[in-house]
């Protein structure tokens, strides 16, 4: 498990080292501003020179990128870092993506995991139930591909299947028990690998983003729609889901009715062309690869004939 | 098990490995040959690895420990674990 400490609001309040700084998502500034009293800034350039905690709030591209800039610019900066929604997990996790064109770029670096991340539960309220869905989406994703990873062990599979059985009492409506679900996720893959759902997502996001700038594409999104057609490959192939299912005694039925009312029939139609045209580069996609089965050039089929539905 | 069976067996088997290794390394049919070493194709790094232990356990049954699995230097080397384990070639 991650040492990373958790911090609530009010010990975030207690224990950030002053002086702090803030950096917040536009979309939750005003309300950070409400709830933290330190000085905000737009972009990491502007921070003071004397300024000792970074507290970072945001979605997963705020928080990588801040990743990033930290760690390659200020290294002896504190970061705190606050999910303003669920999903990524880029708060608990020492992989930042940033991009390079319309490639995604994967760094792993040790230094990359924030000192402590914070949780202020109010982040939740008001959430559009769509985007919370997209993130539990991602979260459940992190979960599976993590458990069944063929790069993790017993203690892997055994802390996916306890963290997936918490998952399915949260339900998949907005709730702050999902910051913790989702860095718990996160953490779990990153002592393991992802699969076929995040190769997918990644090799998909940005030439679907060009296709239609205004569907609301995004990695989240994907995960969502792609979780159960790609856990229903690997079931067809293996039996790994299915002993891991037996063996920590996790109900397989709600997970799978979990991740089939992620399933997007809309999103699935307009990706599917593109899923297509691209079959080859997702293969080749590193995620792909560490998939708990292997990913074969005629699995493209499943997708097509779609026999999850 | 007579011996055309085995004969049998071990060819089925060959085509299968064949068709699999061309799945994982993401080869054209044409480019495999069973005598292909390690450093002669692109995508056999360590991800590579990876997918050919889970191929090969799909396929065969058998799971490479990671020591035997690193060590693989070329398809030869792959049969001959394989042969080791009872598996026919």
């Amino acid at each position: 498990m991650s040492d990373q400490p958790r911090w609530s609001g009010a010990e975030l309040l207690a224990k950030a080292s002053a002086p702090v700084a803030v950096i917040a998502d536009p979309a939750v500034a005003d309300r950070i501003a409400d709830l933290l009293p330190w000085p905000a800034y737009d972009h990491f350039d502007d921070l003071p020179d004397d300024v000792a905690t970074l507290v970072a709030v945001g979605g997963g591209v705020l928080l990588d990128a801040l990743k990033i800039a930290r760690l390659d610019r200020r290294p002896t900066l504190r970061l705190v870092a606050v999910a303003s929604l669920w999903g990524s997990g880029a708060e608990a996790s020492p992989v930042a993506l940033s991009l390079d064109g319309e490639r995604k770029v994967v760094r792993m670096e040790p230094g990359l995991l924030p000192d402590a991340r914070a949780v202020l539960p109010t982040l939740a309220d008001g959430l559009p139930a769509r985007l919370a869905r997209f993130g539990c989406g991602d979260a459940w994703s992190h979960a599976l591909e993590g458990a069944l990873s063929p790069l993790g062990d017993e203690s892997v599979a055994a802390d996916g299947a306890a963290l997936m059985a918490d998952m399915l009492t949260a339900g998949l409506t907005p709730s702050p028990q999902w910051f913790d679900l989702s860095a718990r996720a996160c953490a779990l893959q990153a002592r393991a690998s992802v699969g076929l759902v995040h190769g997918i997502a990644h090799t998909l996001e940005g030439p679907l983003r060009a296709d239609e700038p205004n569907f609301g594409w995004g990695h989240a999104r994907l995960c969502a729609t792609f979780c159960w057609p790609v856990l229903h490959l690997n079931a067809h192939i293996n039996d790994k889901w299915a002993r891991l299912a037996q063996t920590h005694r996790l109900d397989r039925a709600a997970v799978e009715a979990t991740l089939l009312a992620l399933f997007e029939p809309a999103a699935y139609d307009r990706a599917l062309p593109r899923l297509e045209t691209l079959w080859t580069r997702v293969l080749r996609d590193p995620l792909s690869r560490t998939n708990s089965a292997l990913v074969r050039r005629g699995h493209l089929a499943h997708f097509v004939d779609r026999p999850f539905l | 098990m007579t011996e055309s069976q085995t004969a049998a067996g071990a060819s089925d088997n060959r085509e299968r490995l064949a068709d699999l290794l061309i799945d994982v390394f993401l080869l054209e049919p044409d480019e495999f040959r069973f005598d292909l070493k390690r450093e002669e194709i692109e995508t056999w790094d360590s991800l590579g690895v990876v997918a050919m232990a889970v191929g090969v356990q799909e396929t065969f049954g058998y799971h490479f420990t990671p020591e035997e699995a690193m060590g693989i230097g070329g398809v030869a080397d792959i049969i001959h674990l394989l042969t080791d384990k009872g598996i026919a070639f």
